[in-house]
């Protein structure tokens, strides 16, 4: 695998998308290899977890709850 | 055997309450607003108790239940004046106006150290809602490429090239906001200076 193919295969990897064991162990050696690659999937990695992190980071409004509970008591 | 309405209920209370925070938030991060936001997850689970008798016991509640929201928000609340306010995505791909320059660290450093969880929404919301759609499916929910292709009912390839592409809006506009801020620092600090000498 080289920086192309890596570059390719990041986003699958990253996403926890199917790779076969082959693919994720040629990606995993050439991270272990190349500083470039690695730098840009650690950076990558940094990003992408902070956008779930704070996206993820909301509160459900205890009006929505109650609103909630209401509809369902009314089926 | 036939499941009481009561017992239908208590089932789909139980499926439903634990995906409530990411149905809400996915329902902010579509409409922006939160009264709309709030709108949007009470229709959607009053259409979803209306169809659950169609819905097999066992097989993918949470993105059955995201199928309806995403339906409900496209068929109700997408209106058009949202639709006029979106920037071209020519506007938004222009990559000659934007050069990163920063001292002493990485870009890449600078950029995750002065990111906040508003510059991180505001980004997301800004992006058009295909892009926006699978990017909060994908990126912030976790659902596979697979199941949001389902769920927003487009093929799997157009999941990935519009996931692809809302990446690269995502982080241009994240580069931008983070560029934006230094520059103000520097400026910060140069009126300081100035002042004090």
């Amino acid at each position: 695998m080289d920086c192309k193919d890596l570059v390719e295969k990041l986003y699958f990897y990253l996403d926890g998308e199917v790779l076969s064991e082959e693919e994720r162990r040629a990606i995993e050696e050439h991270l272990a290899l190349c500083r470039k690659c690695c730098e840009r999937y650690e950076f990558e990695r940094l990003l992408w977890d902070m956008v779930r992190h704070n996206g993820q980071n909301d509160h459900v409004p205890e009006a929505l709850i109650a609103r909630i509970e209401g509809v369902i008591a009314q089926f | 055997m036939m499941k009481t309405k009561e017992e239908q209920k208590k089932v789909f209370q139980e499926l439903l309450v634990p995906e409530l925070p990411a149905l809400f938030r996915t329902a902010l991060r579509m409409t922006r607003n939160r009264e709309d936001a709030e709108d949007l997850v009470q229709e959607a689970v009053t259409k979803a108790f209306a169809a659950f008798d169609r819905f097999e016991e066992g097989t993918n509640f949470r993105a059955w239940i995201f199928k309806i929201l995403t339906n409900t928000f496209i068929n109700n609340y997408y209106r058009l004046r949202d639709r006029q306010k979106a920037p071209s995505l020519e506007e938004m791909e222009d990559e000659t106006s934007f050069q990163p320059s920063f001292e002493g660290v990485t870009p890449e450093e600078a950029l995750l150290n002065t990111l906040t969880r508003e510059d991180i929404l505001r980004a997301i919301e800004s992006l058009p809602l295909e892009f926006r759609a699978v990017v909060v499916l994908t990126l912030v929910e976790g659902f596979s490429y697979k199941e949001t292709a389902e769920i927003l009912d487009i093929p799997i390839g157009t999941v990935m090239s519009r996931l692809h592409r809302g990446r690269k809006l995502l982080q241009k506009l994240l580069w931008e906001y983070s560029t934006r801020k230094t520059d103000m620092e520097k400026e910060n600090e140069k009126g300081w200076t100035a002042k004090t000498l």
